[in-house]
């Protein structure tokens, strides 16, 4: 018996703390209606472009990728009045339901945020002819995982081997003439998963250095993982025991352990994707650029202006896709100079980055 | 004591109000971060069960979250914890990925039984390698499940990332070559009744699975036994049951569920085997067999209302602007709940108390 009215007290206590809770919160709205879905109050013309947009499992806060992408959605939403929405990949799992889902809404354009949703993209594309899609970082493949490219998916390429041989041929030049902390005429890189994107970057980066200074040795080394800030560290840490003072990291957010390692150990670090300047300052030298929020930007103003073009679409250095972001002090002018050139040089068409890693 | 007449603490009163106090609270954040928590419930209840679409999505999720809380329930219930169903669900996945691929072209009815047994042994074994340790060595499963989950992570990198898995034409990606058409599991909602639905026959095999736990543990003698082991070892041997066999079968029959898991994600999602793949559900399930109270009709509920979470948390980022990881406070929430619930009990008996001196 006493159980039964203990019982009866809990639930009333929680009872009332369920309605204090929700008495509480009910005079938010006043609050929430001004944060709350900006582009679903920001009213939208008649004809409003609705534009989704599905991350991959690195999610929002990666710093790198999936950020940018928001970031171009953010853009277009301000600059060109459009209706936008975001969604985070949690698991692989997500790719297809998050995708349809949008589709079912009758959304005009649906971006794929990465390389792990090719798959994903070409089934939801395929089912939704009338939706466009972009991908970014890839073309559909069908289940044989053969590309098939749909009438209504904007492949998004970037020529990650030239943004990696840009700060290649800063790293190099500093190598070479042992600046700074670089005294071991070593660099080292580490991508995420051996993927096609990553690899270019890695590439790009290597050729660069055997081409400006083939004396310093190179190392290679892969994280197996784009999240896990840990095991970025583990073999930044080993790339250090062997020498490294010029680390590159090509793995999202499991690169920052490998710049993180590179803060810890006073040597230099360069970041990918996204300026990361700010993640080290002193450590990360610059950072090898890919403006997925350029594509992203420059898709959703396709859309808008009805330019859209299905199949490849490149970003490169030519048309501002690529490039190197913010120089730290330490790096010196000769180096700047150097990268400059190789700058006007790829766009000329003098240098063309191998896209193939050489050092596995 | 007296023996209770009502004991409530093992009814589901703990589990809803556990859920209930979560909710709350995580609504509670909601309001600090600036949104109105009605408005992020409601679009998380309409993406979980808006449409038929969604509650197709949302028990698309509950199948792997249902079978991996089976397994974490099962070693519950004899007394040991299983933290490796991740694991085990991965071994499953691997071994069934292989064998659909290895004869791609038999027919089904020799292919998917082929590939389902492969699952649930590969789990099996995985899970019982666990239990031997701790029969023979005594070495505690918690700390080598955790260690299992690590070791088959690494494996799939080995196998996938050029290795002898690794699809020559898999996207580019770390992925292996796909399944026979004969190991896929038919899609069960045709497409004018909820078109582009992905739930896969992978759901009757889930429920098949939950009743076989329900027969085990109460109406067969070794899941008598099982029990028994759970409620007290040393009693258990007393009663001339050998704990220690025990404790490898119900690791293994443990890693069955798991491994059946990880298989219906490839026959019926993928049909294939990624790199990374079906992250975080053998987790999930320690959530989900601890709020289901690892009972058969617990753990299908739990599961369906985390699989509503993770569904419906992805949608309320989408249509409230909300972050999804919202719902990963709350789950967190219902867990730190279930945790304090020896707290709780302590507290009522305490209330308890000074109420039978008044009367």
């Amino acid at each position: 018996m006493k159980r039964l009215l203990a019982f009866a007290l809990m639930t009333m206590t929680v009872a009332a703390a369920c309605g204090g809770g929700a008495g509480t919160a009910s005079p938010s709205p006043s609050a929430a209606a001004t944060s709350a879905a900006p582009s679903k109050t920001a009213a939208p013309t008649a004809a409003a472009v609705k534009v989704g947009l599905v991350t991959d499992v690195g999610g929002l806060n990666d710093k790198s990728f999936n950020a940018l992408a928001n970031q171009g959605r953010l853009d277009a939403e301000k600059d060109l009045k459009v209706q936008t929405s975001v969604t985070e990949s949690k698991k692989q799992e997500d790719y297809v339901p998050n995708l349809t889902n949008y589709a079912q809404q009758k959304y005009d354009l649906v971006i794929a945020v990465g390389f792990l949703m090719t798959n994903a993209t070409w089934k939801v594309a395929k089912q939704f002819p009338d939706v466009k899609f972009a991908i970014i970082d890839g073309a559909p493949a069908n289940d044989k995982g053969d590309t098939e490219n749909l009438p209504n998916v904007a492949n998004l390429f970037f020529k990650e081997q030239e943004a990696g041989y840009l700060v290649g041929v800063i790293a190099a030049t500093m190598a070479k003439n042992k600046v700074g902390k670089a005294t071991h005429n070593t660099v080292c890189s580490m991508g995420g998963i051996p993927i096609p994107p990553v690899d270019r970057y890695i590439a790009g980066y290597q050729d660069a250095v055997k081409t400006v200074s083939p004396t310093t040795t190179i190392l290679n080394g892969y994280s197996n993982d784009f999240v896990d800030q840990a095991k970025g560290k583990e073999v930044g840490l080993n790339h250090i025991s062997k020498n490294c003072d010029i680390l590159f990291q090509v793995a999202g957010a499991s690169g920052l352990g490998y710049i993180q390692a590179a803060k810890d150990k006073g040597v230099y670090a360069i970041g990918v994707d996204a300026d990361q300047a700010y993640v080290a300052p002193g450590t990360v030298l610059t950072s090898a650029l890919k403006r997925v929020n350029k594509a992203v930007y420059d898709t959703i103003k396709a859309v808008v202006n009805k330019t859209f073009k299905a199949g490849d679409n490149s970003f490169n250095a030519t048309n501002d896709g690529v490039g190197y972001g913010t120089l730290d002090p330490a790096v010196p002018a000769d180096a700047k100079a150097a990268a400059d050139k190789a700058l006007a040089d790829i766009k000329s068409g003098k240098i063309t980055p191998k896209d193939a890693v050489q050092v596995k | 004591m007296r023996q209770p007449s009502f004991d409530w603490t093992q009814g589901p009163a703990i589990p809803v109000v556990s859920v209930l106090f979560a909710l709350v609270l995580g609504g509670l954040f909601v309001w600090i971060s600036g949104h109105d928590p009605i408005q992020a419930y409601a679009a998380l209840f309409r993406g979980a069960f808006g449409s038929p679409y969604d509650v197709s999505e949302t028990l698309v999720i509950a199948v792997p979250l249902l079978l991996a809380g089976l397994s974490v329930a099962v070693a519950f219930r004899a007394g040991l914890f299983n933290i490796g169903a991740q694991g085990q669900l991965l071994v499953g996945a691997v071994a069934a990925g292989w064998v659909g691929a290895l004869w791609p072209d038999l027919p089904g009815i020799l292919l998917l039984p082929l590939t389902l047994a492969a699952g649930v042994l590969g789990g099996a074994a995985y899970g019982g390698i666990a239990g031997w340790l701790k029969a023979a060595r005594g070495v505690n499963e918690v700390i080598t499940t955790i260690m299992q989950n690590y070791t088959i992570v690494f494996v799939m990198h080995w196998l996938l990332q050029n290795g002898p898995m690794q699809a020559p034409n898999a996207f580019g990606t770390p992925a292996s070559a796909p399944i026979g058409a004969g190991a896929i599991l038919p899609i069960v909602l045709p497409d004018f009744l909820v078109p582009s639905s992905r739930l896969h026959a992978g759901i009757v095999l889930a429920l098949l699975a939950t009743l076989g736990f329900w027969f085990l543990l109460w109406r067969t003698s070794l899941g008598y036994e099982l029990r028994a082991v759970g409620l007290g070892m040393r009693a258990a041997a007393q009663a001339g049951i050998d704990p220690r066999k025990r404790m490898v079968i119900v690791m293994a029959i443990a890693g069955g569920f798991a491994g059946l898991a990880g298989m219906i994600q490839v026959s019926g999602l993928f049909h294939r085997v990624y790199d990374g793949f079906s992250a975080g559900f053998g987790f999930d399930a320690i959530a989900v067999a601890l709020l289901g109270k690892n009972t058969p009709v617990g753990v299908l509920l739990s599961a369906l209302l985390f699989a509503a979470f993770s569904r419906g948390g992805t949608l309320m980022q989408s249509d409230a602007e909300i972050s999804s990881h919202l719902v990963e406070i709350v789950e967190a929430l219902v867990l730190f709940v279930i945790a304090a619930e020896t707290v709780v009990r302590a507290v009522a008996r305490r209330w308890g108390r000074p109420v039978k001196a008044a009367s």
